[in-house]
């Protein structure tokens, strides 16, 4: 999914005052409405209040300690992952035997919706930290195979046979040439897999609680208190936009060569 | 170690079952050690399969080939190929894909250092050092990938229609330019192209093949004074003649194909 | 692509080679079950991991009691609303913001932020609005199958050939017209991989919101089956609704090939 989301930065004020005049519109109307008393303030509490409980949760530690555990079980799978993915994935392309043996589970693995795994890895490893880190491991490993290998599959021949008759060797050829090719289509693959890998902490939290914006989050609605909830969201949105840019800036960085 | 590349009843046989294509069919040939030689024929009657074979990239179905009296096995740093897609690494810039040959046969830094720099000076691409291939034209791209090639010094160069997808006059640079390399350093060329006019105002020999599956026509033996300028040489009756000879030897393969 | 290596069907009269190579390619996965049902019971517990046999069995019972019947028909009810609702949406947004600057405008901001939320962050306030159940699945669905849809809709929209547009108003198409006869078809190889990115993610979020807020549903199912320590029920519903999303996902690549065939 490399698709192109146009950035906020626009190239000039009104510009981008055009293109975010309809948040402001929403936030104002939002206040108005709240402030007004038209809405329930449990369905939707004022604005104000909403950043009022950020700062609280922010300044109080908590929404920061959530979101380092969310984050830590979503990067440290991911990372298991990547490794296991990689490596599935290149071997897949380049072994015979690896492929015959892993093409049918992938294809069969792919599709599975993961997130029905949350109950069966409760039941294996538990609702600790290790059992929401091997969960988001299996969920993202599929997506980074996948991409590993096709990436690898479709490295140029006569980059292979340049590097031969350069006198690369069978074992240096893989550092050498095929994970520098295949690199465009792997970093592919992990940027599909992050936000996976954060939907899989998101409702492991949700559902068995230990901590986390999950958990914060659902607490919130469980405990009448919906200022959180949205605070949790905006926090969320935060990290989400952070993460995309980040990995975006790592791709032009890493792979200025494309 | 002198070049001489050696093909005797060479057959290549891709696929297998109802798949299967012969694509080469009992050719011998002989090239000395320092010759340029041409090859040209119809589209599709197998010169980038014979190239490739020479290069050790495919395996024979029959006959042998030998590069200084032994037969090939597999690729080597004896005989480099300048693709006709260039097949420059995008990830390295124009100095580090030179570079590349030297590191692998473990040249020591500053000496791998200034011979790449030489070469890359040889084909005009000073200050595009650090560019990246995506970043140059066609023309520099193929200058990169014979730069790349010679920097690691085979004694065979192996030349896959390298200068097909450029225009005109940047050719005719590169043609000069090649044979300027070729004389001052010693290599034997092995030439691929469609181009009679390119192949004879090159080589020494033209090969022609017939069309597919190919094989060997007839060899035309080129001897131009080369020591003029371009314009002396394509002017001249002799290379006019050869021309001729090569363009109606090969007329008669693709006649023939879109005969019954 | 490369071709099985360790494959030679020549060794096999050809009537057969078909159907051994296809058994032979799925040796694998026979080989994973019934490692499986070896390993349970043995190295590990039945209860942690039921064998094979015991799965299919939950299965064959789930549909012979008529137990799974309503949570998968209710399952599906939301995907399929979820997911149609999307198309609609996205591909009128996708197309409505590549016409007009002042849809483009209004939208572009809300899809810039929910495009880097992880969808499923939105359940708990799906909870909040619309309670338990159905309403708030099929909105998650249709939010986490949304933005490939507007984006791919938009991508074609905005790049339909521009020879394309001009070649028809030379024959006198009019902006309506152009409009429905190449606007439109122009966009629906890109609309259907936006749909095809989606699919996944509309399973993703379905049992997502069935997990955390719904007294029905596969997702549900999976839960309280785990929960009550029916363990092979609770395989068996994964079986089925991954069979339902592995239907999904390549009984739509089919209809996307034949579909562009004619595109
Ligand atoms: N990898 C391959 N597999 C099967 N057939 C091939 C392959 N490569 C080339 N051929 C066939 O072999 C013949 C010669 O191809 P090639 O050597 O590329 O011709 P040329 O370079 O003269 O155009 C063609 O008929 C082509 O279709
Ligand atoms: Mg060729």
């Amino acid at each position: 999914m490399d698709v192109d989301v146009r950035s906020l930065g626009a190239s000039s004020i009104v510009d981008s005052l055009k293109s975010i005049y309809s948040l402001v519109l929403l936030l104002v109307l939002w206040e108005a409405v709240t402030r007004m008393g038209l809405i329930y303030p449990y369905f939707l509490p004022q604005l104000s209040v909403v950043i009022h409980e950020f700062v609280v949760l922010v300044s109080t530690g908590q929404m920061i300690h959530a979101a380092y555990l969310t984050l830590m079980r979503a990067f440290v799978g991911l990372a298991g992952a990547a490794v296991a993915g990689v490596a599935v994935g290149i071997l897949c392309a380049r072994n015979a035997l690896f492929e015959w043996f892993f093409d049918p589970l992938i294809k069969i693995g792919y599709p599975v919706p993961v997130i029905s795994l949350v109950p069966v890895f409760m039941l294996w490893f538990g609702i600790g930290d290790v059992s929401k880190i091997i969960m988001v491991a299996v969920g993202t490993f599929w997506p980074i195979a996948v991409n590993a290998r096709d990436a690898t599959r479709q490295v140029e021949q006569n980059l292979i046979r340049s590097a031969r008759m350069m006198g690369t060797g069978d074992r240096r050829l893989l550092w050498r040439v095929i994970l520098p090719a295949a690199s465009p289509g792997i970093f592919t693959g992990l940027q599909i897999a992050t936000p996976i890998a954060l939907i899989i902490t998101f409702v492991f939290e949700m559902v068995a609680g230990g901590g986390g914006l999950g958990a914060l989050e659902i607490a919130g609605v469980r405990g009448f208190n919906s200022a959180q909830t949205y605070a949790v969201i905006f926090a969320i949105i935060a990290i989400g936009l952070v993460l995309d840019r980040l990995l975006r800036a790592a791709r032009t960085r890493l792979l200025d060569w494309t | 170690m002198d070049g001489s590349i050696g093909i005797s009843n060479l057959e290549k046989v891709y696929g297998e079952g109802t798949e299967r294509t012969k694509a080469i069919d009992d050719l011998s040939f002989d090239i000395d050690g320092g010759e340029f030689v041409s090859v040209v024929g119809p589209s599709g009657c197998g010169k980038s399969t014979l190239l490739y074979i020479i290069a050790g990239f495919l395996d024979i179905t029959d006959g042998t080939v030998s590069v200084d009296g032994t037969p090939i096995d597999g690729p080597g740093t004896d005989r480099g190929v300048v693709f006709q897609d260039y097949a420059l690494f995008p990830w390295r810039t124009v100095k580090e894909n030179v570079l590349y040959g030297l590191e692998e046969a473990g040249v020591p830094d500053e000496e791998a250092d200034a011979t790449a720099q030489r070469f890359i000076d040889m084909m005009d691409l000073s200050g595009f050092e650090n560019k990246y291939p995506k970043e140059l034209s066609g023309g520099m791209k193929q200058r990169v990938a014979l730069a790349r090639t010679l920097a690691y010094d085979p004694k065979i160069l192996l030349m896959d229609e390298p200068f097909g997808a450029l225009d005109q006059p940047l050719r005719e640079t590169l043609q000069d330019q090649l044979i300027d390399i070729w004389g001052d350093l010693d290599k034997t060329v092995v030439f691929i192209t469609h181009d009679v006019e390119e192949a004879v105002y090159l080589s020494e020999r033209v090969m022609i093949m017939t069309r597919h599956p190919g094989t060997k026509k007839t060899v035309t033996e080129v001897d131009l004074d080369r020591s003029g300028p371009r314009e002396d040489i394509v002017t001249s009756d002799e290379f006019t003649r050869k021309k001729n000879e090569v363009w109606r030897s090969l007329r008669e393969e693709t006649k023939s194909e879109v005969q019954p | 692509m490369a071709t099985n290596e360790l494959w030679t069907p020549e060794r096999i009269p050809d009537p057969f080679a078909g159907v051994a190579k296809l058994l032979f390619d799925w040796i694998p996965l026979l080989l994973l079950v019934l490692g499986w049902e070896v390993v349970s019971g043995r190295a590990v517990s039945e209860s942690v991991l039921p064998p094979p046999t015991a799965v299919a069995a939950a299965t064959v019972d789930l549909f012979a009691t008529g137990e799974v019947v309503p949570h998968l028909a209710v399952s599906l009810l939301r995907v399929g609303v979820g997911l149609s609702l999307s198309i609609v949406v996205g591909v009128l947004l996708g197309i409505g913001m590549s016409q007009s600057e002042a849809v483009e405008n209004f939208f572009d901001v809300f899809l810039s932020l929910i495009y880097p939320l992880p969808k499923t962050a939105l359940v708990p306030l799906a909870l909040l609005w619309l309670g338990i159940g159905t309403k708030t699945a099929v909105l998650i669905v249709f939010l986490a199958c949304l933005l490939p849809i507007v984006m791919n809709a938009n991508n074609a929209a905005e790049n339909v050939d521009r020879n394309l547009i001009r070649s028809a108003r030379m024959m006198g198409t009019s902006d309506r017209r152009l409009f429905w006869k190449v606007v439109i078809p122009a966009t629906i190889p890109e609309i259907l991989t936006g749909i095809r990115q989606a699919i996944p993610f509309a399973f993703i979020s379905l049992i997502s919101a069935e997990l955390i807020a719904s007294e029905q549903g596969m997702g549900r199912l999976i839960r309280d089956a785990g929960s009550l320590g029916r363990y092979p029920a609770m395989f068996a519903t994964i079986v089925i609704i991954s069979a339902v999303a592995y239907t999904a996902v390549y009984g739509f690549e089919q209809v996307r090939e034949r579909v562009l065939v004619w595109t």
